[in-house]
């Protein structure tokens, strides 16, 4: 792995983890923790952004238990759809970004809806698990309560997430875009 | 004397195959008992209480799902799956607090095996707390500006923006100069390296690694036999 | 042999028309300082970035023309097998120049010896060296992200000097220092010019480098306009017309003669106090 890369991936981890403190400090309801990983993804291509997803998760794990460690799947289903988003210009405007993100958050959805069912019995992170009990008190069988509640959040999370990460992308000096021929293609230049 | 850095990973792995293979609820319970002892009798009290207050909302939720609301599996089941959250969580927990990255990396180095994978989880948690600071200042500045972080959803939503990309922006922008001073050192990622200070595998590591294996061995042949 | 070679290089970063060098053709033997001096943007810091082999490679852009280092090209893969450890740059932030993955400042300055398979025992040797020379031995047990700038800036020069390279490309490496850490440095310098290594620096401190260098190179829209020793640029016109200036004591000359005209102040302008009291008393 070149040295540009081993500099890049434990960045882009770092600013998942760092996310979290924004959107706690501004009192979002959002996990913004995908950053770091759709931003490599569209860099450097699927394989970078995968190793910068379960390299995020590992770390998380580390911080906050091992419990979270099977939500990696997310995390490798994100990376690729996004490098996939690049290879389709899907950075190239905000309205594109939003609809990529839309796409990735459904799939994302059920990668962790399923993960949450199978592995947590429904309950997982809070903020989903909150939606989750009320849904299920409000009636809904607990696996389409897990399914609703992981893949609306979701949604909504990957939308933003892509949105600013294709903002990024399109200001990012000439220069330095150069560097990353997954980029150019992205933003569509 | 203090273990090698490999063995508190494998005893993590071990909680957490245990944590499921062996039987609901009584298992997963007396795990839990086991490795909150283990960390007291160690000096790290402490930690059983921070992984707790980690899972205590997860506890909430899982009674409320199970025990409480109609369709749920049980009161067994919400404290089978608490158990196996707080062995999981409290044995990472001390993990972490033990972890020293210079010895994970002389412990990889000591193997001659690449040293890609352990360089990025080192320098992850070095570069963890480093871009929090960073995220923390350009909040400050932002704020410092006229960026006001109450209000509206939309308002707040809006206010990612020039949060998020100057992080993000400022990130890209050093990782040449990183990678340079790398290349500079002779780092390359993928050659062998002198460890500096080899940790040694002692009787105490071979044991505690044993004593996992059979454990996991055991209960997983007590399930599927 | 000549340490630095380089021969009609021109530098073209991406999405930029103008060159960032223009056909620069440089020649440093061993044993010499030699100083490169130009407004921002001028080229320095570019010229030491491809004499490194590190652009256009972690830069992007594009490079013609021919660069040797120890005899060796650090634009081809064997030629930077054969330079590992034995060039030392170093970029203004300090920050930047850190591993990343040291515990303490001993591991530090250790990083690089140990990357280039030394063995245990020439590695404490060397960083036991590297840290004195420095003045940091009372900071090896410390965490280097803990440290001051002026701290780290220190680290970074032992953790490179404990390797003994035969080239330094310095880039504005001391802006983090204080004065005693630049006087440490200043010496350092001086002692691994004795010793018979080639240094290229970019700096901005006519004053100090009027007496530290054997030779300036002054930088213009990438172009060289001159190169010959600090004296004669320094109390010069031309220091001011296509660079940044000459010593302070030159530019209070030089603006003494815009307010009187005499003929006694005239070019070239005095470069420190003595020459100063000598011609103006």
């Amino acid at each position: 792995m070149s040295p540009r890369l081993l500099v890049l991936i434990p960045s882009a981890v770092a600013i998942n983890l760092a996310m979290g403190f924004l959107t706690n400090q501004l009192g979002l309801p959002l996990y913004l923790d995908t950053i770091g990983t759709v931003l490599t993804a569209a860099l450097a291509g699927p394989v970078v952004g995968v190793v910068t997803g379960l390299v995020s998760q590992v770390v998380r794990s580390l911080y906050e238990g091992f419990i979270w460690l099977p939500f990696g799947f997310v995390q490798v289903a994100i990376a690729l759809l996004a490098a996939l988003a690049a290879r389709g210009r899907g950075f190239r405007s905000t309205a594109a970004s939003l609809g990529w993100g839309a796409f990735t958050g459904v799939g994302g959805g059920v990668v962790s809806a399923l993960i949450s069912y199978v592995v947590f019995r429904g309950v997982t992170a809070t903020g989903v698990t909150a939606v989750t009990t009320l849904l299920a008190g409000a009636g809904l069988t607990r696996a389409q309560a897990v399914t609703a509640a992981s893949v609306g959040t979701d949604l909504v999370d990957k939308m933003i997430v892509f949105a600013l990460v294709g903002a990024a992308l399109r200001a990012l000096p000439m220069r330095v875009a150069a560097r990353y021929p997954w980029a150019v293609r992205a933003v569509g230049r | 004397m203090k273990l090698h850095p490999y063995t508190p990973f494998l005893l993590v792995l071990a909680t957490g195959l245990l944590a499921f293979l062996l039987p609901a609820p009584a298992g997963p319970a007396a795990l839990y008992a086991v490795v909150a002892a283990a960390a007291v009798v160690t000096g790290m009290t402490r930690t059983v209480l921070a992984a707790a207050l980690l899972t205590l909302p997860l506890w909430a939720f899982l009674l409320l799902l199970h025990a409480i609301l109609p369709g749920g599996e049980g009161l067994a089941a919400a404290i089978a799956q608490g158990s196996r959250l707080g062995a999981v969580a409290t044995a990472s927990l001390m993990l972490i607090r033990g972890f020293e990255p210079s010895r994970f990396l002389d412990a990889a180095s000591a193997r001659g095996a690449s040293l890609s994978a352990a360089y990025l989880v080192v320098s992850t948690l070095e570069a963890a707390p480093r871009l929090r600071r960073q995220a923390a200042a350009i909040l400050e500045a932002q704020r410092a500006r006229g960026l006001r972080i109450g209000g509206s959803a939309a308002g707040r939503l809006r206010a990612l923006v020039p949060l998020t990309l100057p992080l993000v922006l400022g990130t890209l922008a050093e990782v040449d100069d990183r990678a340079m001073a790398l290349e500079v050192r002779g780092f390359g990622g993928g050659q062998a390296r002198t460890p500096l200070d080899p940790p040694s595998v002692t009787a105490r590591d071979r044991m505690l690694r044993w004593a996992a294996l059979l454990a996991v061995m055991a209960s997983a042949a007590w399930r599927f036999l | 042999m000549s340490a630095v070679e380089l021969e009609e290089v021109t530098f073209r970063y991406a999405g930029v028309d103008a060159p960032a060098l223009a056909g620069v053709s440089l020649t440093v033997p061993e044993g010499t300082i030699c100083w490169l001096y130009g407004s921002p943007g001028a080229g320095a810091s570019t010229l030491l970035l491809a004499a490194a082999g590190l652009a256009p490679r972690f830069t992007g852009g594009s490079i013609t023309g021919r660069v040797r280092l120890l005899g060796a090209d650090p634009h081809a893969a064997e030629g930077r097998a054969a330079l590992r450890g034995r060039v030392a740059y170093i970029g203004a932030v300090p920050d930047l120049q850190l591993s990343g993955v040291a515990g303490t400042v001993w591991e530090e300055v250790a990083f690089g010896p140990a990357n280039l398979r030394w063995p245990v025992e020439r590695i404490r040797a060397a960083v036991e060296d590297a840290a004195g020379r420095l003045g940091i031995e009372h900071l090896l047990g410390r965490r280097p992200s803990a440290l001051s700038g002026g701290e780290k800036q220190r680290v970074v020069f032992a953790s490179l000097l404990a390797f003994a390279p035969s080239v330094w490309l310095l880039d504005e490496a001391d802006s983090a220092l204080d004065a005693e850490g630049r006087a440490v440095v200043a010496s350092l310098i001086g002692a691994e010019r004795e010793r018979g290594a080639a240094i290229v620096v970019a700096a901005e401190d006519a004053d100090a480098m009027l007496a530290a260098a054997d030779r300036v190179v002054l930088l213009d829209r990438g172009a060289m306009v001159f190169d010959g020793p600090p004296r004669e640029l320094l109390g010069r016109e031309l220091a001011w017309e296509r660079g940044p200036g000459g010593t302070s004591i030159a530019s209070l000359g030089r603006a003494a003669l815009a307010r009187c005209g005499s003929v006694r102040l005239a070019e070239p302008y005095p470069l420190d106090v003595r020459e100063a009291v000598a011609r103006w008393r």
